[in-house]
């Protein structure tokens, strides 16, 4: 088994976030709407010394939990959005060369002595996300979101997890900088590759299931604070109708709050076929579903009937 | 139903458990995971034991969230692990005994899903006999090297000598049953390579490019301690394109499958490609492909493709690999291959949609239809006169040699013949014999 970065929650955090119940309650006060499920996930995550997993379809809002946690536990998030070929560099830390060499000129300038100490000090250190997590003072542990692991090489993949195991990283001309509190890690995939096993080993895992309308609405309302009752509750209806369709992109949840929000600018307050249509653009994104949503007709979308 | 939840309602009146209740509830619970074919370690029972602690079971909604949140690592294992839930705590099997959560999970029998554990390899290659209704690529007795103290050298040979020519141009159909464990072995060995592209990284060069490395030049000039430092620049790297395979594995490719099934496996594990199979669905083969030893890699494929020697749907097939990978990224730049004859009980128009979707993410597309080989074949079965015009190359790939020539298509050199075949598709048929 593998050392623990972390022994378990500070009591700081654990004061905060006492059971699954006060959880869900903080989340809903950050305007996060969380189910048993996902609170539990998250609940776990931060009193476990394991990073969690969290998958689901594009537009569920893994992100946005990482957000929810971090502002509730009032502590900075630190994010790291993945991509192929990223490497330590852009993860972890590098040494800003334009600016020591910045240094060696003006101190030549000023007729002052530079040494090689000076140069390497920490003002020329470019912090990246992870050790910005590491170096973080406290006094509760930042949250830590690697999104989209997958999209990174499988190396990048191990080397992350080598280094939040240790919690802690060597810079040569440094020395070691070792995290007074490991922080709380999320991790989001979107399944282009399998994750290797020993990462999902480590860590728990959570699926999050797409809501349904009655809850879309609900976060909805929260997001578009314009958007009067029956109007969240329509377009929450319209996504779902819509999801039942066999679309190349459904619509996510996020393209419900865009819809929303481009009705409240148009000031539409009840949805009709007509506007449906003329809003398509905000929630059908791709040519061929759009062939697919006007075969079925917009009125069949916003009432169920064919129309 | 009376003693249904007994072992939740047990929980709920005892209040909160004491740690050690916990640890025997997590380990039993892991075990009767484990024993239904899904894969835990000691380290995640006691990771269970833990959260129960931090979470006290006394609502059976919880409890079914926090073993949910530690026990699954994907969400196909979701299924499974809903049934072997519900027969441990909601009683589905009958067996919960008052006064002790751990028992029932451990009587609880396996679940005789479709992930039940696969039989030993070993015991699956042995018991093959000609006529048996095997799996495909199980089918032939995989004569592999271990067994007849064969030198692993000697299939080099094999490939490189024409002392085996007719195996070279034999088609894949007509072998018997040896023959096919002998080309399965050459399939397996081919070395598959993709076209290169620029990737996203650099390397420092002393060649001027557009860029300068301004980093490389700077930490350079310092070492050397110079003024007129040496200028580096950036030169992007050059990375191979990913390699994707698809292959039918419906009733009428069998013969040809149990090879093409090989050739997957050498690519998986030499050329970090990604398998599916298909027939009437969608299946994704590259983590049971990856293992090094052929016969146990086949094996464990074999048992999670459900639907061999099924019906074809091949715009369907597409459609989920479009859907569920393809998008997502791993079609995106990649040569894709598609081993099928293209027989298929469905629109041809809707294998033309998938097709053109697949086209638009693809860098080349390559179909292998073994039919192809006949002398008086013509593309005519609808879904194969459909997809003909998306593909770059179109190779028959029945015999060994056949496959050499799929290996040129795939690094790009090989016989461009997709725009002619897509014209091909409006001649009229040759005259038939």
């Amino acid at each position: 088994m593998t050392t623990a970065a972390r022994a378990g929650a500070e009591e700081d955090v654990r004061r905060r976030v006492p059971d699954v119940g006060s959880l869900m309650a903080a989340l809903d006060r950050t305007n996060y709407l969380a189910d048993v499920g996902l609170a539990t996930a998250l609940f776990l995550a931060v009193r476990l010394p394991q990073p969690i997993l969290l998958e689901g379809e594009a537009g569920v809002g893994k992100t946005e939990a990482a957000k929810a946690l971090a502002e509730l536990l009032d502590t900075p998030l630190y994010r790291l959005q993945c991509y192929e070929g990223i490497d330590a560099g852009e993860a972890l830390y590098e040494w800003n060369h334009q600016r020591q060499l910045l240094g060696i000129r003006l101190a030549e300038v000023r007729d002052t002595e530079v040494t090689e100490t000076d140069l390497f000090a920490p003002q020329y250190l470019l912090r990246r996300p992870l050790l910005q997590a590491l170096e973080h003072s406290g006094p509760r542990p930042a949250v830590l979101l690697l999104d989209e692991i997958d999209r990174a090489d499988a190396e990048f993949e191990a080397f992350t997890f080598e280094l939040l195991a240790e919690s802690a990283v060597t810079i040569p001309e440094l020395g070691t900088i070792r995290a007074t509190h490991p922080p709380i890690v999320i991790l989001t995939s979107n399944r282009t590759r399998d994750l290797h096993d020993a990462l999902t080993r480590r860590c728990l895992y959570h699926w999050i299931d797409y809501p349904g309308p009655a809850r879309i609405a609900e976060i909805v309302r929260r997001r578009v604070p314009a958007s009067s009752g029956p109007l969240a509750l329509q377009a929450a209806a319209v996504i779902t109708r819509l999801r039942t369709l066999d679309l190349a992109k459904p619509p996510g949840i996020s393209e419900a709050i865009d819809w929303v929000s481009a009705l409240a600018v148009l000031g539409v307050e009840r949805i009709d076929p007509g506007i449906t249509e003329q809003t398509w653009g905000s929630i059908v994104k791709n040519r061929d579903d759009l062939e697919l949503v006007g075969s079925r007709g917009a009125a069949w979308l916003v009432d169920g009937t064919d129309g | 139903m009376a003693e249904n939840n007994s072992a939740a309602q047990n929980y709920s009146a005892a209040g909160r458990p004491p740690r050690v209740e916990a640890a025997a509830l997590s380990a039993a619970f892991v075990t009767a995971i484990r024993r239904a074919g899904l894969a835990t370690s000691p380290d995640r029972a006691a990771r269970l034991a833990e959260a129960l602690h931090l979470i006290p079971p006394n609502q059976l909604e919880q409890l079914y969230w926090t073993c949910r949140v530690v026990l699954v690592s994907a969400r196909e294992q979701v299924p499974l692990f809903d049934a072997v839930f519900a027969a441990v705590f909601r009683g589905s099997a009958g067996t919960a005994q008052p006064g002790s959560a751990a028992r029932p999970a451990v009587q609880t029998p396996p679940d005789p899903g479709p992930r039940t554990r696969p039989a030993a390899p070993g015991t699956r290659k042995v018991g093959t006999a000609p006529g048996t209704r095997q799996h495909p690529f199980v089918a032939s007795p995989g004569r592999d090297s271990s067994a007849e103290g064969r030198p692993a050298d000697r299939e080099a040979v094999l490939a490189m000598v024409s002392a085996d020519e007719h195996l070279h141009e034999a088609s894949f159909a007509e072998l018997s049953a040896d023959e096919v464990g002998d080309v399965r072995r050459l399939a397996a060995a081919l070395q598959l390579a993709t076209p290169l592209r620029l990737s996203r990284r650099t390397r420092t060069s002393a060649h001027s490019t557009a860029s300068l490395d301004v980093r490389a030049t700077v930490r350079a000039a310092r070492r050397s301690g110079t003024d007129a430092p040496l200028l580096l620049y950036a030169r992007r790297r050059e990375q191979r394109r990913k390699l994707v395979l698809l292959c039918d594995v419906s009733g009428s490719m069998e013969p040809y499958a149990r090879v093409f099934v090989s050739l997957l496996q050498g690519a998986v594990t030499g050329a970090g490609a990604e398998a599916f199979v298909f027939s009437t669905r969608l299946t994704r083969l590259t983590r049971q492909l990856a293992l090094r030893d052929p016969d146990q890699a086949l094996a464990r494929a074999a048992v999670s493709a459900p639907d061999w020697a099924s019906g074809t749907r091949i715009a369907e097939g597409l459609r989920r690999f479009v859907d569920e990978h393809g998008r997502r990224g791993l079609a995106r730049g990649a040569v894709v291959v598609v081993f099928s004859d293209g027989w298929a009980c469905e629109d041809p128009e809707q294998v033309a949609a998938q097709m053109a979707r697949l086209r638009r993410l693809a860098h080349r597309i390559i179909w292998v239809n073994p039919r192809k080989a006949a002398p008086q074949y013509q593309p005519l079965v609808g879904g194969m006169a459909a997809a003909l015009p998306y593909c770059d190359a179109f190779v028959s790939g029945h015999s060994y040699r056949a496959l050499a020539e799929l290996a040129a298509a795939i690094r790009g050199d090989g016989p461009q013949s997709g725009q002619g075949h897509g014209r091909a598709r409006g001649k009229e048929p040759a005259h038939a014999n």
